[in-house]
């Protein structure tokens, strides 16, 4: 496990080195002059799995090196000029494969860069073979560092180096650079989630607590809207999409509690948002899914479906241009602007709105309830010949039910809240599955009409036509799961506890 | 964890430099990789730096009384590390004879490396003996160099003999061309007529070259102070085509 230590402000790495040369046999290499830039996913992916990345780019060579975070021990490393934004652009290796599992279709930025003067040490035992590696980092901004790494199976010389350091006033220290070089920015790792976590008192007034909602979500809006002009990744988009839904469904189901113009002037905006963005994320899934078609095809075919591949870039270039055409517009940075101005406004003392006065735990109580058990009717009335509409109209019903519980989750005891939630989750799961299939067939019919005016080998229309049969299959076989699914749902069980949770208390 | 024998009945057939270099390109490309040096001789142990010597011997390794990490030794490259040689190893074959399932014995000591390590190469001594069985049941693969002489090749057949009588199924006998003497006439007669023969052979061949035999002055994988040389080169071709074999 490395060690790192700080230097006393005294004593500067040369003369470090220099009183250590005289007890031990070193090698040691030039100076380098280092940028170091540390590197994460926007959602901080590989921070969370304890992970830190950072490549290291000198005149001579500039290598990337994965490490854990916490003993510091090297989890990969590879030479590399520049790094690729996502994983599956690295040579195939140990980096990659670590990468492609944590990342997947997140790119890979720069979150902070260090201008680093490092030295490497090796100490050599008699037959010149290395036993410890020293570090010495000196930066312009930060005490300078020295990491000791111990060689596997030479723990003594670890030992006495590591003595030699503590005479000479060196202290060990458990912070990595990459935190201390995030304070310097005023930032902290994981500041951005795509997780709700709303924190709400319960006794709030419905009002404030619908502004703090809305907030939230604006600035889920605005941190990803850049990302989303850039097309740096797909999920800047989907995180966006997100963010103005949930903002719908608060729109449309927290009533009488802000003013109808302001709800109402708002609701066609944010719904012409989930307009403009829409086919651009249809094809972001179709080319993230691309390969798992692919796979779905028989051997035979596979490579005859490359053009849909082609026809599905050029026309996601084409979409996305004209959504960042759009975030850029004065509509959207003027509306946008006065959703902002609005949330920021202190509420009136005495509202008109008939709800606006209730406290946030009677109103989620009172929403929650309502939305719930529409969700049983709507479902209870789904048979096996039912229209598809019907499912999808229950799929909508429970998103909004799924937000709702997600928007005020911190007012109820988290363990019978997350439970309802993942029940839920299970019966959307199935709904989302049997509407993607359906949308995704839908489309690919579409995309296979616009691909016969663009001389399109007949192959290519074969290749798709499996694909069109494989999700009609799978639709069936979502729609089969439903049944029981749903019947889970329904169980007394679970009634009940929706009921002790959210029906207790009435408005 | 993959575990990737060097063996060859022959002596001198380039295992352990071939050992050493291909450990030395799978950490390159950023696995974890352990080098074994089962051969009492410690030659891989030597190009290393490493002393051939390990705590207890193998008398206290096969008692169970040290595990293998215990015994680990960083090497001076990243991800690659060594278990050194012992002189006592030239016992192994009779220790193994003591135990219960003595073939069994180099699978059960490796076991608790699989999450350490992604490969593991065994730098096998020359002749086949107990300590070969056990090497056959611990490995997934078994590369075996074979330089292009008829000699080189009647072992050869009798490794692939040995296998198929000794229901080695799961284990695949992956044999390549080392030392390679690409004037000789004879290498290239040989070379194309194995090539037909053996599908499983290795496309890539070691040439048979002075920069290789430099190791024992250099101490150090060629890669490490050869690079660019066109030994270097094969060792690397020679890495990336066992590794597709790996992945398919």
């Amino acid at each position: 496990m490395a060690t790192h230590y700080a230097l006393p402000a005294t004593l500067t790495a040369e003369k470090l080195i220099g009183t250590l040369s005289e007890k031990v046999e070193i090698d040691q290499f030039p100076k380098q002059y280092f940028l170091k830039t540390f590197y994460d996913s926007f959602d901080w992916r590989l921070y969370q799995q304890g992970l830190s990345c950072e490549f290291n780019r000198s005149k001579q060579i500039s290598s990337l090196q994965l490490t854990d975070r916490k003993n510091g021990e090297l989890v990969a490393s590879t030479i590399l000029f520049d790094v690729p934004s996502f994983s599956k652009q690295f040579n195939p290796g140990k980096v990659r494969q670590t990468l492609e599992a944590i990342l997947e279709m997140r790119a890979l930025l720069a979150v902070c860069t260090l201008e680093c003067e490092a030295y490497h040490l090796n100490i050599l035992n008699e037959d010149g073979k290395i036993v410890l590696r020293l570090l010495i980092e000196e930066f312009e901004l930060l005490k300078s560092r020295l990491t000791l790494i111990p060689v596997k199976g030479y723990d003594k010389a670890a030992e006495r180096i590591a003595e030699m350091l503590a005479e000479l006033g060196l202290t060990a220290v458990d912070k990595p650079v990459l935190l201390e070089a995030l304070k310097l920015q005023g930032r902290h790792p994981r500041d951005y989630s795509s997780k709700l976590d709303i924190r709400l008192a319960p006794e709030m007034h419905a009002d404030v607590a619908s502004k703090t909602i809305f907030s939230t979500l604006l600035r889920t809006i605005k941190v990803n809207e850049q990302g989303t002009i850039a097309d740096i990744d797909s999920e800047f988009l989907h995180d966006f999409r997100v963010a103005v839904r949930r903002t719908r469904v608060g729109l449309s189901q927290i009533k009488n509690v802000l003013p109808e113009d302001v709800i109402a002037r708002h609701k066609e905006f944010f719904s012409w948002l989930g307009q403009i963005t829409s086919e651009t994320r249809d094809l972001d899934v179709y080319l993230l899914n691309f390969e798992q078609y692919k796979k779905k095809l028989p051997a035979v075919i596979r490579q005859s479906i490359n053009p849909l591949h082609n026809f599905l870039t050029v026309k996601k270039q084409k979409s996305h241009k004209q959504l960042a055409k759009k975030l850029n517009s004065s509509k959207y940075l003027t509306m946008l602007a006065e959703w902002e101005e609005y949330l920021a406004s202190t509420p009136p003392k005495n509202p008109t709105e008939a709800d606006a006065q209730l406290t946030v735990k009677e109103l989620a109580d009172h929403r929650i309830w309502k939305v719930y058990k529409q969700v049983i009717k709507e479902g209870g009335s789904i048979g096996r010949h039912s229209p598809p509409e019907a499912l999808h109209k229950l799929r909508k019903t429970c998103k909004k039910l799924r937000y709702l519980m997600e928007f005020f989750q911190n007012l109820y005891p988290e363990r019978r809240i997350d439970k309802l939630i993942k029940r839920l989750k299970s019966l959307q799961d199935v709904l989302g599955d049997y509407q993607d299939y359906a949308t995704q067939q839908e489309r690919l019919e579409q995309f296979s009409e616009e691909m016969q005016a663009i001389n399109t080998p007949s192959k290519t229309f074969m290749a798709m036509g499996v694909l069109i049969q494989d999700f009609e299959t799978r639709k069936g076989k979502a729609r089969d799961c439903f049944t029981s699914q749903f019947a889970a749902f329904k169980k007394t069980e679970n009634h009940t506890d929706f009921h002790a949770l959210f029906a207790s208390k009435k408005p | 964890m993959k575990v990737l024998a060097l063996y060859s009945i022959k002596g001198g057939v380039g295992k352990t430099s071939s050992a050493v270099n291909l450990a030395f390109n799978s950490a390159q490309s950023g696995y974890r990789t352990l080098v074994w040096d089962l051969d009492p001789q410690g030659a891989s142990s030597y190009y290393f730096r490493i002393k051939p010597k390990i705590k207890g011997g193998s008398k206290d390794l096969m008692a169970g009384k040290r595990d293998l990490d215990e015994l680990i030794k960083g090497t001076d490259f990243d991800n690659l590390d060594l278990i050194p040689a012992d002189f006592s190893f030239r016992n192994l074959d009779l220790l193994l004879d003591d135990k219960k399932k003595p073939t069994r014995q180099l699978k059960k000591r490796l076991k608790p490396m699989a999450d350490e390590y992604d490969f593991v190469f065994l730098d096998c001594p020359p002749n086949i003996s107990l300590l070969s069985e056990a090497v056959f049941e611990a490995a997934d693969l078994l590369l075996s160099p074979i330089i292009p002489t008829t000699l080189s090749l009647r072992t050869l057949t009798q490794l692939t003999g040995f296998i198929k009588d000794h229901d080695l199924a799961k284990l695949s006998l992956i044999p390549f061309f080392s030392m390679v003497d690409g004037r000789k006439k004879l290498h290239k007669d040989i070379m194309q007529q194995v090539l037909a023969d053996y599908p499983a052979m290795l496309q890539t061949a070691i040439p048979y070259a002075s920069d290789i035999e430099r190791m024992g002055l250099e101490r150090k994988p060629l890669a490490a102070y050869s690079g660019k040389s066109r030994s270097a080169r094969a060792y690397h071709e020679l890495w990336q085509e066992i590794l597709a074999r790996i992945t398919l």
